[in-house]
């Protein structure tokens, strides 16, 4: 099936009512609950590593107390959506792609069709939904839980003065910044999805146990590598 | 089995499964040719995605330094930021992280299927070590392709930086290109290019425990594929900030 086709198709059944319930509670919760703790550990690790990183870089030309521009800006505008949506890709889009290519090659998503049920509907629109609703929340979670590390390297670390850098994270990051955070987090999360489900929906019977590894990988690539170009057009639409 | 006594289990075979690879790295026979051809694949496969996933970054960055450095009046500080976040940090890091989330997966899915239909025992009949054969040439292409990548990154993340900074947002030409190594020393260099040897190296090593652990038919490949990246990446991470923090602390 062509990538444009499976968007249409894709979008027309989303739209087309509430998705089943049943599947989009299982999917959101897969994708939400489930990445708490792995996202917690990676936002920790950024988020400090974001202050140390600022600190040796501006210390070399003595603007050390620049650090909370630099981890507000850095970190809430760019680094944690993205990173969110990279780790989203990779956890959340292979395991779809993943179950999906494996429905595929046992014949179940025929075996739907054959009962009358629309796969599309049925299958495509509640992992669209989950995945496109959880992300934001995910990207929201991930702002707090970084610039809380940025704050502890920077303050207990670094030695920088806990409220310079309070005051220039608060004179950086507006609320609109915030919400932008969360409406890339919406769009991130739909076009990974769309991605992933497309890689596993496209696996054939004859691809076997292979197909779902292919599918799986591309499904993480391209998901990741379309989310840092957009990322890009995104920022300079909304900051230049 | 319980819960301590499967960890027990599981650190053994990581033990077991990294001295063999130790041994085979130091004694023959080696297959060099097959060595080559998977890092063919890797450079061909990981050129697109990778360079495709870190140009944007120098040019993020270029974007909100502008803003930033303008409103102190310190416009031409922004290429040296530029410079020494994408030589130390961005290009290595995110290079490892595409290598891992292309190459990495891909190879523990192929020895992943591999094992699902038993043409590793069947290897393993034929006296042909699977590690050795099919293991060991991924790890040392993983090694080699991931600095080499990282070169090309680099130059990419400058120049997309370059682009958006002077031709969109019109700074000056001739004192970012005079500011852009003023910072920057052998030291960074060095610090990236170690960095992608060691997350290349480890990407090779998931990859490869993890595609011969897998279990359980189709599901298990996708399984083996998505921890490989997952784990690859909380890696990535962690040595990352205790990498900057280390040289932070001797003063590099």
């Amino acid at each position: 099936m062509r990538f444009d086709r499976f968007v249409v198709q894709a979008v027309r059944a989303q739209f087309r009512g509430i998705p089943p319930m049943d599947e989009f509670l299982r999917h959101a919760i897969d994708a939400g609950v489930g990445s708490l703790a792995l996202l917690t550990l990676l936002t920790i690790f950024a988020g400090m590593n974001l202050s140390v990183q600022a600190y040796g870089t501006f210390a070399r030309f003595g603007g050390q107390e620049m650090l909370g521009l630099f981890c507000g800006v850095g970190g809430i505008r760019e680094l944690y959506p993205v990173m969110a949506a990279i780790v989203c890709g990779a956890r959340i889009g292979a395991t779809l792609a993943a179950s999906l290519a494996n429905m595929q090659i046992s014949e179940q998503v025929e075996a739907l069709e054959v009962m009358g049920i629309d796969p599309m509907r049925r299958l495509i629109a509640p992992r669209l939904w989950a995945v496109t609703l959880m992300l934001p929340l995910l990207c929201a979670y991930a702002d707090a839980v970084g610039i809380c590390a940025s704050y502890f390297s920077a303050v207990h670390q670094m030695g920088i003065n806990e409220g310079v850098f309070i005051a220039q994270v608060k004179e950086i990051v507006t609320l609109p910044d915030l919400f932008a955070g969360v409406v890339k987090g919406v769009i991130f999360g739909w076009l990974v999805a769309l991605v992933s489900c497309y890689h596993g929906y496209r696996a054939a019977k004859r691809d076997g146990a292979e197909g779902v590894g292919v599918a799986t990988n591309r499904a993480i690539v391209h998901g990741a590598v379309l989310c840092i170009v957009l990322n890009m057009f995104l920022s300079a639409l909304m900051y230049a | 089995m319980t819960g301590p006594l499967r960890l027990l289990e599981s650190l053994g075979a990581v033990a077991i499964y990294l001295f063999a690879i130790v041994r085979s790295l130091f004694t023959g026979p080696r297959y060099v040719a097959e060595t080559l051809r998977v890092a063919d694949i890797l450079v061909r496969r990981c050129l697109l995605p990778v360079g495709l996933a870190v140009a944007p970054v120098g040019a993020v960055i270029s974007l909100q330094g502008v803003h930033i450095f303008r409103s102190f009046g310190a416009e031409e500080l922004l290429s040296s930021l530029l410079a020494t976040a994408v030589f130390r940090e961005y290009s290595p890091a995110l290079a490892s992280v595409m290598v891992a989330a292309q190459a990495g997966s891909s190879i523990a899915a192929r020895i992943g299927t591999m094992q699902v239909r038993g043409q590793i025992d069947a290897l393993a009949v034929m006296s042909v070590d699977p590690i050795r054969y099919v293991v060991v040439p991924g790890l040392i292409a993983c090694a080699i392709v991931t600095p080499l990548l990282n070169v090309l990154t680099t130059i990419l993340g400058l120049a997309s930086g370059w682009f958006f900074a002077v031709v969109l947002s019109g700074c000056d030409h001739g004192s970012f290109m005079a500011n852009l190594y003023s910072q920057v020393s052998m030291v960074d260099l060095w610090v990236g290019m170690g960095k992608c040897l060691v997350f290349g190296t480890a990407v090779g090593l998931i990859a490869g425990y993890l595609g011969l652990r897998t279990s359980g038919g189709a599901t298990g490949v996708g399984k083996a594929a998505n921890n490989t990246v997952t784990y690859t990446i909380v890696l990535i991470l962690v040595v990352d900030y205790l990498a900057s923090m280390l040289l932070l602390r001797w003063g590099l």
